[in-house]
């Protein structure tokens, strides 16, 4: 490629790339790397396992995932099917609020009418005492309740349209394609334990030391090392924390045998000193248990497990992010550049989203501040909103206890605090920059936790309230008529390994 | 969170439940909020506007930008009665003339360059060609809009994504001292109530500093519960009465003083609006069905109103309608649009010169975020502060990209063009500057009226290149590439050949209009 050696007027181009790391995350950055610019050498230095990197051990994902495979080439079969990896559409919360569970699905609830959105009809009719729930609307919600999958409707406009999906994975397994993948595009494998992270002068990042004696230099580093941060953490310690607002500092993960039945629904339920979960993959099922350790001793977290979980996993969570994820000529990626628990799991979701954004901001070899300084805006932006969106369950929630009432008593911050004085004033949400949840996310946690708007759009005055009842409980019966027929779970996965065995 | 600010509180209202809306100054942007709320919350305010006849409009906001459509639309406005009504014609873009260097011309496109490429823009294929010394035609020659601009034709754009014919928008030109009126019939006709009369006191309440009514010349005080500042320049009840301090932006731009003049249209009916850069600021050319808009935009610190005026009426194209008007501003927003139950809407709330069509939009947005966050009794502060964000976030953003415009010039030849080339700009547009000159990558955001297309188009226009360009633009072979760009620009040709004149658009579509 003659093009790449023309100079740059700057500085040359980054050609030898450093990942650090032996998780999901480590290879999901090597793969990507190598496939998406091909020109790079890529070298990962796999060393031990983080034990607490929670992008690389937790088994829901968001719908993202199946995007990032997308720009990887990675096709469905060998991705999803060949990985014994499920399919999920959302997520049910238990006992968050004195109010019925409610389904959190990644797709629309209601269609506008007039010149208003769903949900501001749907807050005037509640505000009446006459709304069912919001969930109720959601046409993927009722497919996961109903323990029903089919792919989004290609037809636009179409009813079973307009959600997205997540997977299930299975840590190990989802791993190891990984790694073949990216051994196969030429992803170079170093084997060795890091024992020191080399300085140039000017503080970059020569190159890293290994227990072999030798040493392996690069242009850029990529520190996907978890929580340690071996890579990244040697160049500063800069640390906004948010344990004020994401109370649980403890995750206790165990895998249980194959259930009966797989489901597209994960369980998510509060308990006394945060929360714990169920997912029913359907290689394994898979449980956890968050909770405060001020609030609750391991002992107890334990007795919250369900009886089939295997022996537990402990791991440490210190919520927060770095400000300046990119510094130098490092990138920390995953839990080396934000923590926190695992609701809502948007751990790998940061992870492949800064890797997207390091394939499409990639800087020259110098790493000049001013395309650092973007790379580093943009990431701030997307991981504090999606603490405001986990943050937002506990702010939200009105259960009783010393845990729950604490954490409802903090002072949001202030991207959040916006976002509920809005909501809570009239039902708005203001756009912020770089969301990962859409607006029927945000609007499912709220108004499924009960949280409800003083006031709705003055716009929706013109619509009776009777008339918009009865599209209502029309909608809820076409979602019923639609979902009924869909193919059970198990029986759309069993079609789906046919599909690709042949 | 504070919890609500019980402070304020209203008298009567109506006496129907609907709050008193008392709107002062019936120019564009008091009619265009009379409509709005007299169309869209009927059962929530009673629009009563002041307005003087005495008071001559501005009216010189007579392009705008593709959003006036949506607005329209709302309203229940049709397009064809519209553009007969206020003369109008298409626009596609902005020509901007002798920007760069003295010859330059490019166009500020309401569309994109090349067609989608996946999350590659197509300008990094663009640079990258050109920097490996190929002889590529201008950006322009890969936009639709660009292209139908210099070739003089229109037609709707296509609804299918995929297709040439859907990259690009359009706005209007029209006549503003026709368009008020025509909001006026709209408005009244749904309700709204009008007064002549000049506004010469204001009263308050002592406590709150709440405005209770207006007085008017001849004794009348009209009373309300909400006043909507539309006054103009003189920002009446929001800068006068209120004394809200005027956030100045004038050090980085400069001009303060414009001179308007119609002239007969002598040249094609132009789809496009041109921004023509002069020795001391710039002169704006919009063309209407029944005449030539004209204005020199000028900085007084370095030409004489009467050299400005002069230096308008020989640039003229056509025989002059009038003789030059002068026009006095300055650059900056009021701190906060939304004080007590006073909100300020268009050029009451701030200036920037109309260098890229943005007076009607921003009175717009403003107008839109009203009827969002319409009060109830009282207003919530939560509700102001959300006002205020949003058209603070407007203004700011403005700023920046008609800053690019001065700073971003290699022209040496006067005073004025020496002080804008090497002013100290804001920090947030010399980030987005060296972003851009580094590897030629815009700094996105989802909101925010002008996005990357935008940007690209001022950059390369004003000949600020990118020293490098994305990477992945390597990827495709340079023959494959070469190809697939001579192909685009040949279907762009055609597409644009292929598509009626403007003239001969307007007239068929009035004529519908008429015949309707």
């Amino acid at each position: 490629m003659a093009a790449i050696d023309r100079p740059l007027g700057l500085d040359g181009p980054v050609r030898e790339v450093v990942v650090a790391g032996s998780g999901i995350t480590a290879w999901s950055a090597a793969a990507a790397l190598r496939r998406r610019l091909p020109w790079l050498s890529v070298t990962i230095l796999p060393d031990e396992p983080a034990p607490d990197a929670l992008a690389d051990l937790i088994g829901s994902t968001l719908p993202s995932a199946i995007g990032f495979h997308d720009d990887l080439g990675l096709s469905e079969g060998d991705a999803v099917v060949r990985t014994g990896s499920g399919l999920r559409l959302g997520t049910v919360f238990a006992g968050w609020t004195a109010q019925a569970d409610y389904v959190h699905a990644y797709g629309e609830h209601g269609r506008p009418v007039g010149a208003a959105s769903f949900h501001q009809h749907w807050v005037r009719a509640a505000q009446a005492g006459r709304a069912t729930p919001f969930d109720r609307h959601s046409p993927a919600a009722a497919l996961a309740r109903a323990g029903r999958f089919m792919r989004p409707d290609a037809q636009p406009g179409a009813l079973l349209a307009g959600y997205e999906f997540g997977l299930h994975i299975d840590p190990d397994a989802y791993r190891a394609m990984l790694r073949a993948f990216a051994l196969h595009i030429g992803v170079g494998e170093r084997r060795g334990r890091i024992v020191d992270v080399r300085r140039r002068p000017d503080g970059f990042v020569a190159g890293l030391a290994l227990d072999d004696g030798g040493e392996v230099g690069g242009d850029l580093f990529v520190d996907a090392t978890g929580a340690a941060a071996r890579l990244r953490g040697a160049l500063d310690e800069r640390w906004d924390d948010w344990s004020r607002w994401l109370p649980c500092d403890r995750v206790l993960l165990a895998a249980g045998p194959a259930p009966s039945t797989p489901a597209p629904l994960d369980r998510v339920t509060a308990h006394d000193a945060g929360w714990r979960w169920r997912v029913d993959a359907p290689r394994g099922s898979s449980s956890g248990v968050a909770y405060a350790s001020a609030s609750m001793d391991e002992a107890a977290a334990r007795g919250l497990l369900p009886a089939d979980a295997g022996e537990p996993l402990l791991v440490t969570v210190s919520p927060g992010t770095r400000p300046q994820p990119w510094l130098r000529n490092c990138v920390a990626i995953g839990d080396a550049a934000t923590r926190l628990e695992p609701l809502e799991w948007c751990n790998l979701h940061l992870a492949h989203s800064a890797i997207d954004r390091i394939v499409a901001m990639l800087p020259g070899r110098d790493c000049a501040p001013v395309e650092l300084a973007e790379y580093n805006r943009q990431c701030a932006a997307e991981a504090a909103r999606v603490r405001d969106f986990v943050a937002l369950h506990y702010i939200a929630s009105d259960r009783p206890g010393p845990f729950w009432q604490a954490v409802a008593a903090v002072d949001p911050p202030p991207t959040l605090a916006l976002t509920l004085t809005q909501f809570r004033e009239r039902g708005r949400l203001p756009v912020h920059e770089e969301e990962t949840f859409a607006r029927d996310s945000w609007l499912a946690v709220l108004l499924g936790q009960g949280v409800l708007p003083r006031r709705v759009d003055p716009l929706i005055a013109t619509v009776p309230l009777e008339r918009f009842e009865r599209a209502m409980a029309d909608l809820r019966a076409a979602i019923d008529a639609a979902v009924a027929p869909v193919p059970a779970y198990p029986a759309f996965l069993q079609s789906l390994a046919q599909q690709v065995a042949r | 969170m504070s919890g609500e600010d019980l402070r304020v509180s209203y008298g009567e209202g109506s006496g129907d439940g609907r709050l008193r809306v008392v709107i002062v100054g019936g120019g564009t942007s008091g009619w265009m909020c009379a409509a709005a709320l007299a169309r869209l919350l009927p059962t929530r305010c009673a629009v009563h506007l002041v307005e003087s006849e005495a008071i001559g409009i501005v009216g010189v906001g007579e392009a705008t930008l593709p959003h006036i459509r949506a607005f329209n639309e709302r309203l229940g406005i049709r397009e064809a009665d519209f553009m007969s009504w206020t003369r109008g014609t298409f626009k596609l873009g902005i020509e901007f003339r002798d920007w760069g260097r003295i010859g330059d011309s490019y166009i500020h496109p309401f569309g994109t360059f090349g067609r989608g490429q996946g999350e590659i823009d197509f300008h990094h294929y663009w640079m990258r060609m050109r920097e490996a010394g190929h002889a590529v035609p201008p950006l322009e020659r890969f936009s639709l809009a660009c292209t139908m601009a210099r070739e003089n034709r229109f037609a709707l754009p296509g609804t299918d994504p995929r297709r040439l014919s859907a990259t690009f928008g359009y706005a209007y030109q029209f006549d503003a001292v026709l368009f008020a009126p025509y909001l006026r019939r709209l408005a009244e006709g749904l309700g709204a109530q009008r007064s002549e009369g000049r506004v010469v006191g204001v009263d308050r309440d002592g406590q709150s500093g709440d405005i209770r009514a207006v007085v008017l010349d001849d004794g009348r005080r009209i009373e309300g519960d909400l006043f909507v500042d539309c006054s103009g320049f003189r920002s009446l009840l929001l800068g006068e009465a209120l004394g809200e301090p005027f956030q100045d932006w004038s050090r980085w731009l400069p001009a303060d003083r414009a001179a308007a003049m119609p002239c007969r249209t002598a040249t094609a009916l132009t789809p496009y609006t041109s921004a023509i850069a002069m020795p001391a600021g710039w002169r704006w050319r919009i063309p209407l069905q029944h005449r030539t808009g004209n204005g020199y935009v000028y900085s007084s610190a370095f030409v004489s109103d009467d050299e400005a005026a002069g230096a308008l009426a020989r640039s003229v194209e056509g025989e002059a309608m009038a003789e030059p008007r002068l026009l006095r501003f300055r650059a900056g927003r009021r701190e906060r649009s939304w004080v007590n139950n006073c909100i300020a809407i268009g050029l009451a709330s701030g200036f920037l010169e109309p260098l890229e069509s943005t007076s009607i939009y921003l009175v717009q947005q403003a107008i839109t975020a009203l009827l969002e966050l319409f009060p109830e009794r009282r207003v919530a502060p939560s509700d102001r502060d959300e006002f205020n964000r949003i058209i603070d976030l407007e203004y700011d953003r403005i700023r920046d990209f008609l800053i690019l415009h001065y700073h971003a010039t290699e022209r040496d030849d006067s005073a004025f063009w020496n002080y804008v080339r090497t002013m100290t700009i804001p920090d947030s547009l010399a980030e987005k500057m060296e972003l851009w000159r580094r590897r030629g990558r815009i700094v996105k955001y989802r909101e925010g009226v002008f996005l990357d297309a935008s940007w690209v188009a001022v950059y390369c226009g004003q000949r600020v290149l990118p020293h490098g360009h994305d990477p992945r633009a390597d990827l495709p072979a340079a023959d494959s590439l070469l190809r697939g760009m001579a192909a685009l620009e040949a279907e762009v040709a055609d597409t644009a050949a292929a598509m009626p004149d403007h003239l001969a658009y307007i007239a068929r579509h009035c004529a519908q209009a008429a015949a309707a």
